[in-house]
Parts: structure tokens; C-alpha cells; sequence
């Protein structure tokens, strides 16, 4: 190899695609040859030959790319492998120990399981909301579907992370200031805020206590009582807010489902809301008898997709809590704990076994929503 | 047909074996392969170090044309690296052990890869190389491993005390408490609560986070004031079952609650700039001068340097310390010219160019006597050079670092929120470190 980078570079390249065309080549051949055997007319095995000269590429690039690693990947789950050292075989040893033994991982379980249960029914539930004010005809309606997309757009990045940090600050961030402004304005305000963290921090201090394997926490709070008048969230300082604050940014990017809703709700015939109006029903009893069950496959969609993302949850907690490892206990997720393992440590057996475990979770809970779904999806319309 | 798929077969084959490399021989000896240079080498170094527009100029032009004076047949190439890739990118160049000739290194790095980095004290030890004994000894506790030194230290980032004496006097201090219960008594009498909002207007005290006031650097700084280590007598066995390290985590639990008198209260306003500057708010900050205000700000007359003191009262082994975090240049093992590596090392630490390095950022030389120009001519500067020189204590020797600072934040986070107490945490951190050391092969 050339000392230049640059002539290396180029070589590489050149060596590169010299190697598809001659893998292209060598798959078309075995084609052709494989068509030959089982005794295909010559057409057959000229068809054989191009298609497969052609659809090589994308198969080499498959193979090397996700086939490959993925496979390694398996094997290095059945491995201690931590770098620098080579990977040893410790057959289910990984799988064991993160089962039976890691109570890292039982709190990543936990945690995604929390941002699961209560962050994606707020997430569903916010933008089927949205897409239902946003289908009533209105002045702005567009300027108004593209601010709530927006968040999609500028997804979970380092800046627009920074800003809820800042939003979220338990001093002087934007939202304590409103919450402690409602709050002296109105005594009902008050109250019902004060029940809200009540409920938020007895609810946090139990999983707390479940992860830790300790319920002191959760003992104090029941022993602290109903919270004072100047009580305002602690949002990204406390461990009993670290979770409600990714549970907002779920919910801040619902801006997706609220599309899916919205074309759903267009795809309802119009006549079925006009012969219920002329009935004599109403907007509420329209939406629940009409509406609701049309857009079932949809919110099945959108609890399919968001499960999967929820369960793979990893740049809010990321960015949010990465500086402060003191409060990422109480709130990373499993994707959070196989980026520890695996980056932070470099224990690659490990976090590959993280990551197949991830995957097979994922497949329980799909398979599970999908056997789920003969109970309350109507297709009737599709 | 056979025959046609049987020469692209072999060619496929040769082609792949040529896009492979060299094979490698990975080994984890700690021996140094030294080459004599009888034909050009080019020496690879990674540098995550640099001020942009500032370091790079200088090194390509003028560093490496002045070491080709010396060395004519040797040519130099630098990869500049970002810290956030930095993890990925370095544990690749181990696990396949091939890469750079140099890395740039933290001071955590020195535990998780010193088993992995050549030992140069054949040619940096002061028998082969006298200037080293210019370099500040707290530096190279962090460039060294099991007794030989890796690399060498660009500059230090000791850690201090800045206090503000008007927001001290206002308290009725005139100087920095000399012991724990005094600092805790100090965190109290100088932290303000507004009622209205039941937050912190004023902060007594600033372990590097304002907010959750639990940081596993200061909490090992702790300890080391106490005089106590990290490690027992054998030097792998974890030492958090002692009395410097309960005494340690006791203050720092204390420290919290003399602030915070629950987790009720919110925390200081977010703001830009250093916590102590003007209308801030923060009294005192243990951290580095980079946390600190702007060199040039005139806050600096109404701030207060001084190592950490311990707690002399109830430790007497106890000593003021600035612990020193130092970023340095290693040579990995797996380099084929660890001795033309030693060269460069010398050659860009000489007293010169370790000054010209340091300065771009600027931070204090390693060497000693670089403390001259930018580090005398501003009195900060010369105070925490002066401070360095005399209390400046290494952070190195840590095994497996990256496990003890998740373990000891997740174990101090549940301390100071109160979801466990002193001697629970004091035994998951035992109990956990150890597993982790088991785990790695260090205990048995």
C-alpha cells in the first residue's frame, strides 16, 4: 500500500469497485450455473446470469454490511470480549448474568418500561388530540400541522436539548416560572399542581425503590406528605423528575403520529359523519362512534411504531442526562445501558448480548400487540 | 463454464486478500519493539488537544520541519481527533492493535490503557533523559504505569478552591475553613434560599455540579486530603471500607444538606460564564481554572485560590491538595517505532515548544520551567502555577476508571437524594468495585 493517504484512498476505491463488479460477476455466474444444473433452458439461464449481476450489489452490501455483523454480533454476545483483550467463549454466561444478576439492566428495564407505560399512551394520546383539532377547517390550519411537525424536523439534537434543559430548570427555567405564576393566580391551579407532583413523585419513588432494591425514597415522600404551596417540579435535578422530563420530549415529537391520525381521520368517509349529524349527534358522540373506530388501524400503527421506538429510547436521555451521570441511573434505558457497555467500557461481549436481548423484547411485545389486536382494531373501512 | 467461475473465483480471492492488511500480531506484552530508522518512517500521532487554527500551523510547520532537522528520514502525519469520538476511535486502534505511533490521552486513560502503552523509561527516564525532571512531579504520576512512564504530560488543569472574598466577608470569613466541619459550617452560613420560590439564590459551596453537588472527582479528592488511598496495601483491592473514605463520603453528604436542606429546593439560576462571576452566585468552586471566570475579568480581584485542605482536625495525615488532571501524549506498545516516538515526545515537550502548546489554550505547562511569559505575566495564572508546582497531586493509578466513576456517581447520586444512607452506599461502592475488578481479571 502507498504511504500517500490519498493515493491509498483512491486505491482502495478502485480495489473496491473492482471487487463488486467481480463479485456481481461471480454471483450472475453461479446463477446461471445453478440454473444449469436443475436443467433450465439457455433463456433461463441468461435471465439467471443479468438478474442476479444486477441485484448483486445490494446483495455483496448486504452481506457484508448487516448479514455480517449481524452474526458476529451473536457470536460476540456468547463471548467475554472486552477491548483490547480477544473475545473468549462463555457460551450463555452474558445472557445469564445480565437476567439473573445485573441490576444495571433490571433498572434500564424498568426505566424503559416506565417511559413505555406512561410516556407513549401521553405521546398517542397528545397527537391524536392535535390531528383531531388540526382537521377541523380553520384559518392557519397549515402554519398550525407544520409548528407541531416541526419537532420531528429538528428531532432530539444537541441544541433543541439544550433548550429544555434550560426550559426545565427548577430555579429559573421557563416552566417552573409559569407553573409559579398560575399558581399565585389561581388557588385551583395551585392545588391541582401540587397533586400532580404529589402523584409524579410517589409514582417515581416506587420504580426508584424497584430498581434499587430500596424503598427509603419512596418512604420519605409518603412521610413529606402533600407538597407545600411553593412546590414546583424538579425537573431534571431531582431523581424523581429525571424520567417525567423524557416523558415531556416523547411527547414533544409526536408531531409523526399526529400526521398518521390526520390522514386517518381524512380517510373517513364524510357521508357517515353527515348521516350521524342529520341523526342528531353530536361532535363528541361523532368522534367516539365514528372517528375512534375508523382510525383504530392507525393508532395500532402508531402504538406498534412507538413501542418499538420507546423501547429503543436513547439521544433525550443521551444529551439530557449524559453530563449528569448522578441522575442517569434513575432514568437510562436499556439502549442507554447497551451504549454503556459497549462504549463507555468497552465490554463488546456484553453489550452485543444487550442488544440481542433488546431485540428479542422487542419481538415478545410486537408479537404480543399484534395477537392483541383482533380485540379492539376495526379494518371494517380498509 | 466450471473453469470460467473457478478463475472469478480466484481472482475474487486474490483481490480480497489484497484489500486485507498486514496481518497483526496482537500481543499485550509491554515491551517495547525498537526499530534503528535505517530506511523513512512516518510517525502517525493522534491529537485531540489542539486550538483550532492555532496548534495544527504549529505543529505541521513548525515543530515537524525542526524535528526533520534532527531526524531528515523521519516524516510525521497527525489525525485530529474530537473527544467525542474519542473513546470509539482509540479502543479501535487497541483492539486491533494498529494505529497512531502517539495518542492523545486523558488523565483517566492512563488506568484503562496502561497495561497497553510502551514503557519508556529507557528513553524518558531522567538516566536517558534529564529534562524530565523539569516536568511537575503531580504530571507524570498521570503518564505513569506500574512504575514506567507512557508518555508525556502537555500541560495540568489542577483542581482549586476559588472562593469570593466579598461574598465571604459578607458572611463575616476573612479566609477558606481548614477543615470538613468548617467547610460545612461555611456551605451553610454563605448559601441564600428565596422563600418565595424555594430556591437558591447564593451557594456556599460548588463541588463541580451546582445542582446535584455530587461528583466522584471531588468525592476521591475527598479522600486523598484525608491521606487515604483508593486501593489497600496490595494495591488492587478497593479501599472504601476505610475510615478516610466513610469520613469523605459522610462530608460530602453533609456538604449537600448544609446547602440543600432538601431536594425540595431548586438550584441556582442557569446562566452563562463562570458560576462565581459576578451575580452568579456561587461562593466558592472546587474545579479547574477553566471553570473558572476569564482570565482578563476584574471578578479575579474578589476571588481567593487555595488548594484543598482535608480535615487536618480529625485526620492528621491529612494535606492541601490540587488534584491535577493532565492530558498527555502516549506511545501505544503496538507501534513499530516506540523509540522515534520517545524522539518526538522530547522534542515537542522540550521547555519551547511545551510552553507554545500549553499557551494556545491556555493552561499550565507540565514543564516547570515553561512557567515563564503567559503563565507569570498574569497574576492568576502565576498563582496556580506556584499552587501547582507545591500541591498538585495526580489523578492516576485508578484501575478500570471508567466503572469506578459510573459506580461511584450512580452510588453518591442515591446518597445525596437520600435514597440510601452513609454505610449502604459505602458498601455498594466495596461490593460493586470489586466485582468490577473481578470482572476484569485484577482480583481473583
Amino acid at each position: 500500500m502507498p504511504d500517500d493517504p490519498y493515493l491509498n484512498t483512491l486505491l482502495m476505491s478502485a480495489l473496491a469497485v473492482i471487487f463488486i463488479i467481480i463479485t456481481s460477476l461471480g454471483l450472475g455466474a453461479l446463477a446461471r450455473f445453478i440454473a444449469k444444473l436443475s436443467g433450465s433452458s439457455k433463456l433461463r439461464q441468461a435471465d439467471a446470469f443479468t438478474g442476479y449481476l444486477f441485484a448483486s450489489p445490494w446483495i455483496v452490501g448486504f452481506i457484508i454490511f448487516v448479514l455480517i455483523p449481524l452474526f458476529t454480533s451473536l457470536y460476540w454476545s456468547f463471548t467475554d470480549y472486552r477491548i483490547p483483550n480477544h473475545p473468549d467463549w462463555v457460551g450463555f454466561e452474558n445472557y445469564a448474568k445480565l437476567i439473573l444478576g445485573d441490576s444495571g439492566f433490571r433498572a434500564s428495564l424498568v426505566n424503559t418500561l416506565f417511559l413505555t407505560v406512561i410516556g407513549l399512551p401521553l405521546q398517542v394520546g397528545v397527537a391524536l388530540l392535535l390531528a383531531v383539532l388540526l382537521n377541523q377547517k380553520m384559518r392557519g390550519e397549515r402554519i398550525f400541522r407544520m409548528s407541531f411537525y416541526l419537532p420531528v424536523v429538528l428531532g432530539f439534537n444537541a441544541a433543541v436539548l439544550l433548550c429544555w434543559r434550560l426550559m426545565l430548570a427548577a430555579g429559573n427555567g421557563i416552566i417552573n416560572q409559569v407553573i409559579r405564576a398560575l399558581s399565585a393566580k389561581s388557588i385551583l391551579f395551585s392545588y391541582l399542581n401540587r397533586a400532580i407532583i404529589y402523584v409524579v413523585e410517589v409514582v417515581n419513588a416506587f420504580f426508584l425503590g424497584i430498581t434499587n432494591q430500596n424503598f427509603t425514597l419512596f418512604n420519605k415522600v409518603l412521610e413529606a406528605g402533600f407538597p407545600a404551596a411553593n412546590r414546583v417540579p424538579m425537573w431534571v435535578q431531582t431523581p424523581l423528575w429525571s424520567k417525567m422530563s423524557v416523558v415531556i420530549l416523547i411527547v414533544w415529537g409526536c408531531g409523526t403520529m399526529m400526521l398518521i391520525f390526520l390522514a386517518g381521520l381524512n380517510n373517513i368517509p364524510k357521508e357517515l359523519h353527515e348521516a350521524a349529524e342529520v341523526d342528531g349527534a353530536g361532535g363528541w358522540a361523532r368522534f367516539w362512534r365514528i372517528s375512534f373506530p375508523l382510525i383504530t388501524p392507525y393508532i395500532f400503527y402508531n402504538l406498534i411504531v412507538g413501542m418499538i421506538a420507546a423501547l429503543q429510547i436513547f439521544e433525550p436521555i443521551y444529551v439530557l442526562y449524559r453530563d449528569s451521570a448522578t441522575l442517569a441511573p434513575s432514568a437510562f434505558s436499556m439502549v442507554y445501558y447497551l451504549w454503556m457497555a459497549t462504549f463507555r467500557f468497552n465490554e463488546i461481549g456484553y453489550g452485543s448480548a444487550i442488544s440481542w436481548l433488546i431485540l428479542i423484547i422487542i419481538l415478545i411485545v410486537t408479537l404480543f400487540q399484534f395477537r392483541a389486536q383482533n380485540r379492539w382494531v376495526n379494518y371494517e373501512l380498509y | 463454464m466450471r473453469t470460467k467461475l473457478l478463475v472469478l473465483l480466484v481472482l475474487a480471492s486474490i483481490l480480497l486478500s489484497a484489500c486485507g492488511g498486514p496481518a497483526v500480531e496482537t500481543t499485550s506484552t509491554t515491551e517495547p519493539v525498537v526499530q534503528v530508522p535505517a530506511e523513512p518512517i512516518t510517525l502517525k500521532v493522534y491529537v485531540v488537544d489542539f486550538v483550532a487554527g492555532t496548534t495544527e500551523p504549529w505543529l505541521e510547520n513548525e515543530v515537524v520541519p525542526a524535528f526533520q532537522k534532527l531526524y531528515p528520514n523521519v516524516s510525521v502525519e497527525f489525525v485530529w481527533g474530537t473527544w467525542s469520538t474519542f473513546g470509539e476511535t482509540v479502543a479501535g486502534y487497541f483492539a486491533a492493535g494498529e494505529g497512531p505511533d502517539i495518542i492523545n490521552l486523558g488523565s483517566e486513560f492512563n488506568g484503562l490503557y496502561g497495561d497497553e502503552l510502551a514503557p519508556l523509561n529507557q528513553y524518558l527516564g531522567k538516566d536517558a533523559w534529564p529534562e524530565i525532571e523539569n516536568f511537575i512531579p503531580g504530571t507524570l504520576e498521570n503518564v505513569t504505569w506500574k512504575g514506567e512512564l507512557r508518555g508525556l504530560p502537555i500541560f495540568a488543569a489542577p483542581r482549586f478552591v476559588f472562593c469570593r472574598t466579598d461574598l465571604m466577608e459578607a458572611a463575616g470569613y476573612t479566609e477558606q475553613p481548614k477543615d470538613f466541619a468548617g467547610w460545612v459550617k461555611f456551605a451553610e452560613d454563605t448559601s441564600k434560599i428565596d422563600t418565595a420560590t424555594n430556591s437558591l439564590t447564593q451557594q456556599g459551596f460548588i463541588p463541580v455540579d451546582a445542582g446535584t453537588m455530587a461528583d466522584f472527582q471531588w468525592y476521591i479528592n475527598t479522600i486523598w486530603s484525608l491521606g487515604g488511598t483508593l486501593y489497600k496495601e496490595d494495591g488492587v483491592t478497593p479501599n472504601f471500607d476505610s475510615a478516610e473514605a466513610k469520613a469523605a463520603l459522610q462530608f460530602n453528604y453533609d456538604l449537600k444538606r448544609a446547602v440543600y436542606p432538601d431536594e425540595n429546593v431548586g438550584a441556582l439560576p442557569a446562566g452563562q460564564g463562570s458560576v462565581i462571576d459576578e451575580d452568579r452566585g456561587g461562593v466558592c468552586l472546587w474545579h479547574s481554572g477553566w471553570a473558572a471566570p476569564a482570565l482578563d475579568s476584574a471578578i479575579w480581584e474578589k476571588i481567593d485560590i487555595q488548594p484543598f485542605p482535608g480535615d487536618p482536625t480529625n485526620f492528621p495525615n491529612s494535606k492541601p491538595i490540587a488534584v491535577s488532571f493532565v492530558d498527555w501524549w502516549a506511545v501505544p506498545a503496538y507501534s513499530p517505532n516506540v523509540e522515534m516516538a520517545a524522539n518526538f515526545l522530547k522534542f515537542v515537550f522540550s521547555k519551547d515548544n511545551d510552553y507554545k502548546y500549553a499557551e494556545a489554550f491556555p493552561l499550565i505547562p507540565a514543564r516547570a520551567d515553561a512557567h515563564t511569559g503567559f503563565v507569570t505575566d498574569n497574576a492568576v495564572m502565576k498563582k496556580e502555577a506556584e499552587l501547582a508546582a507545591s500541591y498538585s497531586y495526580g489523578y492516576a493509578g485508578i484501575i478500570e476508571p471508567t466503572k469506578l466513576q459510573e459506580i461511584l456517581q450512580e452510588e453518591l447520586g442515591a446518597l445525596l437524594t437520600d435514597q440510601q444512607d452513609v454505610q449502604t452506599t459505602l458498601t455498594n461502592i466495596q461490593t460493586r468495585y470489586t466485582q468490577a475488578l473481578k470482572d476484569g481479571g485484577y482480583i481473583k
